[in-house]
């Protein structure tokens, strides 16, 4: 094992590794300083830049790193692939994702100071950037799945990040109803790879399939990265997860969480390229994606959101992108917008401050910017479509409608069969039970 | 130095059973320091199973492993167990309810096997003890009880044997002996239509006890040790048993989906996920098999830690918690919170937890058996993950709720114990490939039977099995160096 090969492994593991030792000792009773906690932040993730840097030297000379640790497990001739592989498409990924946790972590140390929370944003952001470079130094999709759950996870769990508030925490049950339903894409995908081609791994093992599988595959696969990117049909949870803190929604919702069903897509481009179903989907997705970004966009009131839906139009264009085959303009997209969107959402909180600032340096308000494209549509259409934004293309309604509901009322109807058949809990209780706002000392049942 | 006959297998199982049943001797008789002398005896029988373990040989070591795991789990229970419900009567139950498991786990006869079904089942009919205040617990557990009497007796009647080993391939009793044992699998392990008994137990019993007489698994072990080998015969009738476990699993996850009651959502979520266990068995896969052994520690090890926590947390702010409002008991209870966030994540397949392996291996293995009938089981995972997730939100998050002090989070005593069971989910799913090759190797058991299925079969003509042969390589189980973990000196009791 080369050295170059040791700090791949440090790179993904570094955060990881301070994710494990901080929640154990907190789980035992110990809790960090800030200090402390910022210290080892800056430390890790310049650490972690640093073996980035290392590695990008590296790669323009090879086309790829490997790291084979075998098999995560293995049952019959089923294994689950422990590979590390940085190349020249995940490289830009891997280099987002440290420089920008590191970031993140420097501005959250002061942003998020004194904060109640400050210690679980912390493990959480260790974890994340754990997830996201274990998805983007993933040597198969098996292995790419393992990180892209770690950051779905992470993310709800940053959108409740106010769990004060019920909205928040409402909020990150919607994105995560989202993100695992749409993750079964994946996992039916990757069982279908190594059901049809015996493999899920990239690189020169990648799946050899034929005719239909191909594009069932795919289509799984989209279905994945559709949920993770907020395309349509999906969208409407993206301004629900600007709920979080603006650290996390820059890096999560600007640059890296946001940008992964991209990579996902960049990653199966050899199947999509079998595929013009497949392809035609991906490019329709975004397309409709771009428009419905652009014109709810223009109608959202904050600036969060509106900076959301600049993101996810941008996100529709790399799927056009990336469905039409131009990868490396796609790799060159997502740098672009992720880079721009965490300095626009990290500036967000100060807005009003820098108005006032520009303001004060021009000596007057700024003049408004010119006309708009919608004014040129008919007065009717302009008003059907403020209606149609406002309610963010009736995306949200529908998913509620035609899946929440149904299930909802099918649970509440067998609910009511079972209940009537048995006596109501609340007469067989036993009779110590106590209001929860009323509630004695614990220690003295204890 | 040990004398040989202390290592000997009899001597270790005799041991690790008679321990618990000693220990309700002993709390009976005394009536004092009952946590403690519970503690002892399950500790007893954790060595002696950990000594069966270690002797056990390769591809053995299926029922000490599981012999190992219920005694690990029970001294958890009985340390985590709050002072309020630490009686004589609560813990001498739980001792009970362990021996019968560990008798039913290391007997190779049917009538013992048996009575240890009928005796794990006494402290649940009994008033003074566990029982339920609703009928459907008692009709479900006398209804399978009724139906393994009658199958055993018919089987025994019939061959005038009652060891398992010879009745292995025989199909002993034939289509209506599989029929009673099918049934009494269905309704101990709460298989559609026999569902509701399951939530209505964890409803309105004591919780802990039945969380651990839900994990007893006795359904999956009649699948594993009777119907599997004995009925060679009625192999087209096994997919019959996985598509029921199937539609279990989806049914009560859309149930859930609605329940505002913490106990009977957690049932429910348990049941949904041990319900995968069947069709892991029957999925006739190396994958599946794997999966679904895995699947039975991790929704044990899971379901055990979360019905304790939720135990902690009615003693503490009182038993109407619902899951309809936010609660806000994080702030007051961060570590439980901690706790049961990840015992749930494991529960439904996060990855970094055992659970992630298992639901991996149970996809795959189902999937490959039945490729549309398994597509709903990452459906009823995916619905199951928004329950839990629903109800984590509801119990720990939202505003802050006033009227308790401020020790209300986890006792020393129940901080080691969470500690060592999340410890165990996060490291088992970190390093998977031991606690998973090693359950390859019990693969054997069930691929040894199904070969002789498929010989009867292709003596008749047709043949259906797909199974791999697993790795033979086994390695040391993972379960048990962190069971060794979780038997650290406890921390300072209050």
């Amino acid at each position: 094992m080369n050295v170059f090969q040791d700090i791949l492994i440090f790179v993904v593991v570094a955060p990881g590794a301070v994710f494990a030792a901080f929640a154990l000792l907190w789980l035992l009773g110990w809790t960090p300083s800030e200090r402390l906690l910022s210290r080892a932040t800056g430390l890790t993730f310049s650490a972690s830049t640093a073996g980035v840097a290392a590695l990008i030297w590296k790669i323009t000379s090879a086309s790829s790193i490997t790291v084979a640790f075998g098999s995560w497990f293995a049952v019959g001739n089923y294994h689950f692939p422990l590979v590390l592989m940085v190349d020249r498409l995940s490289i830009p990924f891997l280099a987002l994702a440290a420089v920008l946790s590191g970031l993140i972590g420097q501005f959250s140390a002061t942003y998020l100071h004194r904060e109640s929370g400050f210690l679980r944003f912390f493990l959480l952001l260790y974890l994340f950037a754990f997830g996201s470079l274990l998805a983007f130094a993933a040597g198969s999709f098996d292995l790419l799945a393992a990180g892209w759950e770690i950051v779905g996870i992470t993310s709800v769990l940053l959108i409740g990040f106010f769990e004060r508030r019920p909205a928040p925490v409402e909020n990150g049950l919607y994105v995560f109803g989202i993100y695992r339903a749409c993750d079964i894409g994946l996992l039916v995908g990757i069982f279908a790879m190594h059901h049809w081609a015996g493999t899920a791994s990239f690189g020169s093992a990648f799946p050899n399939l034929i005719g239909r599988q191909t594009v069932i595959v795919c289509l799984l696969l989209l279905l994945a990265a559709s949920g993770k990117a907020a395309q349509v049909p999906f969208s409407g949870w993206l301004p629900r997860a600007m709920e979080g803190p603006t650290p996390s929604s820059a890096i999560f919702y600007g640059a890296i969480s946001i940008h992964a069903g991209a990579y996902l897509l960049l990653r199966a481009q050899p199947l999509l390229a079998q595929s013009v179903l497949a392809s035609s989907l991906v490019v329709l997705i975004g397309a409709a994606t771009a428009i419905h970004g652009t014109i709810v966009g223009r109608a959202s009131a904050d600036a969060k959101t509106s900076l959301a839906y600049a993101t996810l139009t941008q996100v529709g264009v790399v799927f056009i992108e990336i469905g039409l085959g131009w990868r490396w303009l796609a790799v060159a997209h997502i740098l672009g917008n992720a880079t721009v969107r965490t300095m626009q959402y990290l500036r967000a909180p100060s807005m009003l401050h820098d108005y006032h600032q520009m303001h004060s340096a021009i000596g007057g308000e700024l003049s408004p910017t010119g006309k708009q494209i919608e004014e040129m549509l008919p007065e009717r259409i302009q008003l059907w479509l403020y209606r149609w934004a406002l309610d963010r293309g009736h995306l949200d309604t529908m998913i509620e409608r035609w899946v929440i509901a149904p299930l909802s009322q099918t649970s509440t109807y067998l609910s009511r069969r079972e209940r009537t058949r048995a006596p109501s809990p609340t007469t067989i209780r036993p009779g110590r039970a106590v209001e929860v706002s009323t509630a004695g000392p614990a220690e003295r049942s204890h | 130095m040990l004398p040989g006959w202390a290592l000997h297998t009899s001597f270790l199982t005799s041991a690790a059973m008679s321990a618990p049943w000693l220990g309700v001797a002993v709390i009976t008789a005394f009536r004092r320091q009952d946590r403690a002398l519970g503690c002892i005896a399950t500790l007893l029988s954790i060595l002696a199973s950990t000594a069966l373990v270690w002797r056990a040989p390769n591809g053995e070591s299926l029922y000490p492993t599981l012999m190992l795991l219920f005694s690990s789990l029970t001294l958890g229970a009985i340390l985590l167990l709050p002072r309020r419900d630490a009686e004589t009567g609560t813990i001498a139950g739980i001792l009970v309810l362990m021996g019968s498991t560990l008798l039913a786990y290391s007997t190779g006869d049917l009538l013992v096997l048996l009575g240890a079904w009928i005796l794990s089942i006494v402290p649940f009919l009994w008033a003074g003890w566990f029982r339920s205040r609703t009928w459907r617990p008692m009709v479900g557990l006398l209804s399978s009880s009724l139906a393994i009497s009658l199958a055993v007796g018919f089987m025994v009647a019939r061959t005038g044997v009652s060891s398992i080993s010879h009745l292995k391939g025989q199909s002993p009793g034939g289509l209506v002996a599989f029929s009673l044992l099918i049934v009494a699998a269905v309704f101990r392990k709460g298989i559609i239509p026999a569902q509701a008994w399951v939530a209505d137990a964890a409803e309105s019993g004591p919780l802990v006890p039945t969380a651990l007489f839900l994990n007893g698994h006795f359904g999956a072990l009649l699948v594993v040790k009777l119907i599997v080998p004995l009925f060679p015969e009625t192999d087209h009738l096994f997919p019959v048993l996985s598509y029921l476990a199937i539609a279990t699993a989806i049914f009560v996850a859309i149930r859930a989906l609605a329940e505002n009651s913490p106990r009977r959502l957690l049932a429910f979520l348990a049941l949904s996920q041990s319900a995968c266990i069947l069709s892991g068995l029957e999925s006739r896969t190396a994958e599946g098999i794997t999966g679904a052994l895995v699947h039975w520690v991790v929704v044990t090890v899971s379901t055990v830690g979360l019905f304790g926590i939720l135990r902690l947390l009615e003693v503490r702010f009182g038993e109407n918690l619902s899951a309809s409002r936010h609660l806000g008991l994080a702030e007051h209870a961060p570590r439980l919170a901690v706790s049961f966030a990840i015992l749930g994540l494991a529960l439904v397949g996060l990855p970094g937890t055992l659970g992630f392996c298992s639901q991996d291996l149970l996809i795959h293995g189902t999937l490959t058996t039945h490729p549309l009938t398994g597509l709903l089981l990452p459906i009823a995972t995916a619905m199951n993950a928004v329950s839990f997730f629903r109800l984590f939100t509801r119990l720990f998050l939202g505003k802050r709720r006033t009227g308790f002090t401020v020790m209300a989070d986890a006792l020393p005593r129940e901080r080691w114990v969470l500690a060592g069971i999340v410890l165990f989910v996060v490291f088992g799913g970190l390093f998977p490939n031991a606690t998973v090759i090693e359950h390859s190797s019990e693969v054997d058991v069930v691929d040894q039977t199904i070969r002789t299925i498929d010989n009867l079969n292709r003596d008749k003509g047709y043949s259906s099995t797909n199974i791999q042969r697993p790795n033979p390589n086994a390695t040391p189980i993972a379960v048990r160096e962190v069971d060794a973990a979780e038997q650290r000196p406890m921390g300072v009791h209050r």
